[in-house]
C-alpha cells in the first residue's frame, strides 16, 4: 500500500490463510473421523499441524499490518474491540452449556446415581486443597496482568515485561497443578455423569487457560520486541480481556463444581 | 367371603399407590425409587414378616416398571445397588 488513502479503513489484501485454514479445518475433521473409526492418528496430526501453521502465519500477518504498516487506525481498532467482545460473549455461552449440563444432572440426581450428588461411589476432589490454590493463582494472575497494563500505559517497559512474565508463569503454574490434579483424581471421565460434567467443563477451561497463556506469551514477546506503545497495544488488551474471562469462568467452576458439587 | 351368585363376576380389587405429596410431578420415577428403598429398609430393620412393610412393597410394585425392580434386585444381590437400604 502506497500513497494517499482517503479513508480510515483497513482494506485487507489477498491472503492464502482463509483458504489454507479452511483446508486445515477439513483435514482435521476427516482426521478426527479416521481416529475415531480406524484408530489412525496420522491425518489428525496433519490437520493439527496445518491449523497451527495457519494460526501462526495469519496472526504474524496481522501483527505486521498493525505494528509495521499502521493499518490499525482508531476506526479499525473499534471494529477489533467489538469483534473481541462478541467472541468472548460467544465463549460465555459455550461454557453456559456445560454449567447447564452440570446443574441438570446435579440438582435432581437420577435414581441411577442413588439420588445424591456426588453420585454413590464417586469421591470428589477436596475443594479446599489444590483447587483453592488454583483459585488464588488465577486471581493473582488477574492482578499481575492489570499491573502489566498500567506499566505499559505509563511507559514503564521493564516493569511491564516483568509483570507480564509473572502472569504467564502463574498461568503455566495453574496448568501444571490442574494436570497433576487430573492425574491424581480418583474418578475418570467415564465415571458416571459426575465424571463427564466435571472433566468436560474443567477440561475446556484448562484448554482456554492454555490458549490464554499462549496469547499472553505472544504479548510478552511483542513487548520485548518493542511492538507496543503506551497508547497502541490492543493485542495486549485483548489478551487481558480473554485472561479475565478465563479467570471468571474458573471462579464459577470452583464455586459450583468443586465446592458446592462436592 | 361367600361364593358369588351363579352368573355374576367377582372383580378382584386392584389399587394403585395413592398420591404422595413428596412426588407431585408427572414423572413418578422417584416415588417408585423411594418405595423400593423404604420397603427394603423396613424389612431389613423389622424383618420380612413385619406387616406394615408391605405398604411400601405395594407402592413400588405399583409405581415401578418391573424391569427396574428386577434390575435393582440383581444389583442388591451383587452389591452394586446405588441406594442405601
Amino acid at each position: 500500500m502506497t500513497g494517499y488513502q482517503p479513508h480510515p479503513w483497513h482494506l485487507v489484501e489477498p491472503s492464502p490463510w482463509p483458504l489454507v485454514g479452511g483446508s486445515a479445518a477439513f483435514t482435521l475433521t476427516v482426521g478426527l473421523v479416521m481416529w475415531f473409526h480406524y484408530n489412525s492418528i496420522s491425518l489428525m496430526i496433519l490437520g493439527l499441524v496445518m491449523i497451527v501453521a495457519t494460526m501462526i502465519q495469519w496472526w504474524r500477518d496481522v501483527i505486521r499490518e498493525a505494528t509495521f504498516q499502521g493499518c490499525h487506525t482508531s476506526y479499525v481498532l473499534s471494529g477489533l474491540r467489538r469483534g473481541m467482545v462478541l467472541f468472548i460473549v460467544s465463549e460465555v455461552f459455550f461454557f453456559l452449556a456445560f454449567f447447564w449440563a452440570f446443574f441438570h444432572s446435579s440438582l435432581a440426581p437420577t435414581v441411577e446415581l442413588g439420588v445424591t450428588w456426588p453420585p454413590v461411589g464417586v469421591h470428589p476432589l477436596n475443594a479446599f486443597a489444590v483447587p483453592l490454590l488454583n483459585t488464588a493463582v488465577l486471581l493473582s494472575s488477574g492482578v499481575t496482568v492489570t499491573w502489566a497494563h498500567h506499566a505499559l500505559m505509563e511507559g514503564k517497559r521493564t516493569e511491564a515485561i516483568q509483570s507480564l512474565a509473572i502472569t504467564v508463569m502463574l498461568g503455566l503454574y495453574f496448568t501444571g497443578l490442574q494436570a497433576w490434579e487430573y492425574y491424581e483424581a480418583p474418578f475418570t471421565i467415564a465415571d458416571s455423569v459426575y465424571g463427564s460434567t466435571f472433566f468436560v467443563a474443567t477440561g475446556f477451561h484448562g484448554l482456554h487457560v492454555i490458549i490464554g497463556s499462549t496469547f499472553l506469551m505472544v504479548c510478552l514477546g511483542r513487548q520485548v520486541f518493542y511492538h507496543y506503545t503506551s497508547s497502541h497495544h490492543f493485542g495486549f488488551e485483548a489478551a487481558a480481556w480473554y485472561w479475565h474471562f478465563v479467570d471468571v469462568v474458573w471462579l464459577f467452576l470452583y464455586v459450583c463444581i468443586y465446592w458446592w458439587g462436592s | 367371603m361367600s361364593d358369588p351368585e351363579p352368573g355374576t363376576y367377582k372383580v378382584a380389587e386392584v389399587k394403585t399407590a395413592p398420591f404422595d405429596a413428596r412426588f407431585p410431578n408427572t414423572n413418578q420415577a422417584r416415588y417408585c425409587w423411594q418405595g423400593y428403598i423404604d420397603f427394603h429398609r423396613c424389612t431389613n430393620i423389622r424383618g420380612e414378616d413385619y406387616e406394615p412393610c408391605q405398604y411400601f412393597k405395594h407402592v413400588y410394585r405399583a409405581m415401578c416398571p418391573k424391569s427396574w425392580s428386577d434390575m435393582w434386585d440383581e444389583q442388591r444381590e451383587s452389591g452394586t445397588f446405588a441406594g442405601r437400604v
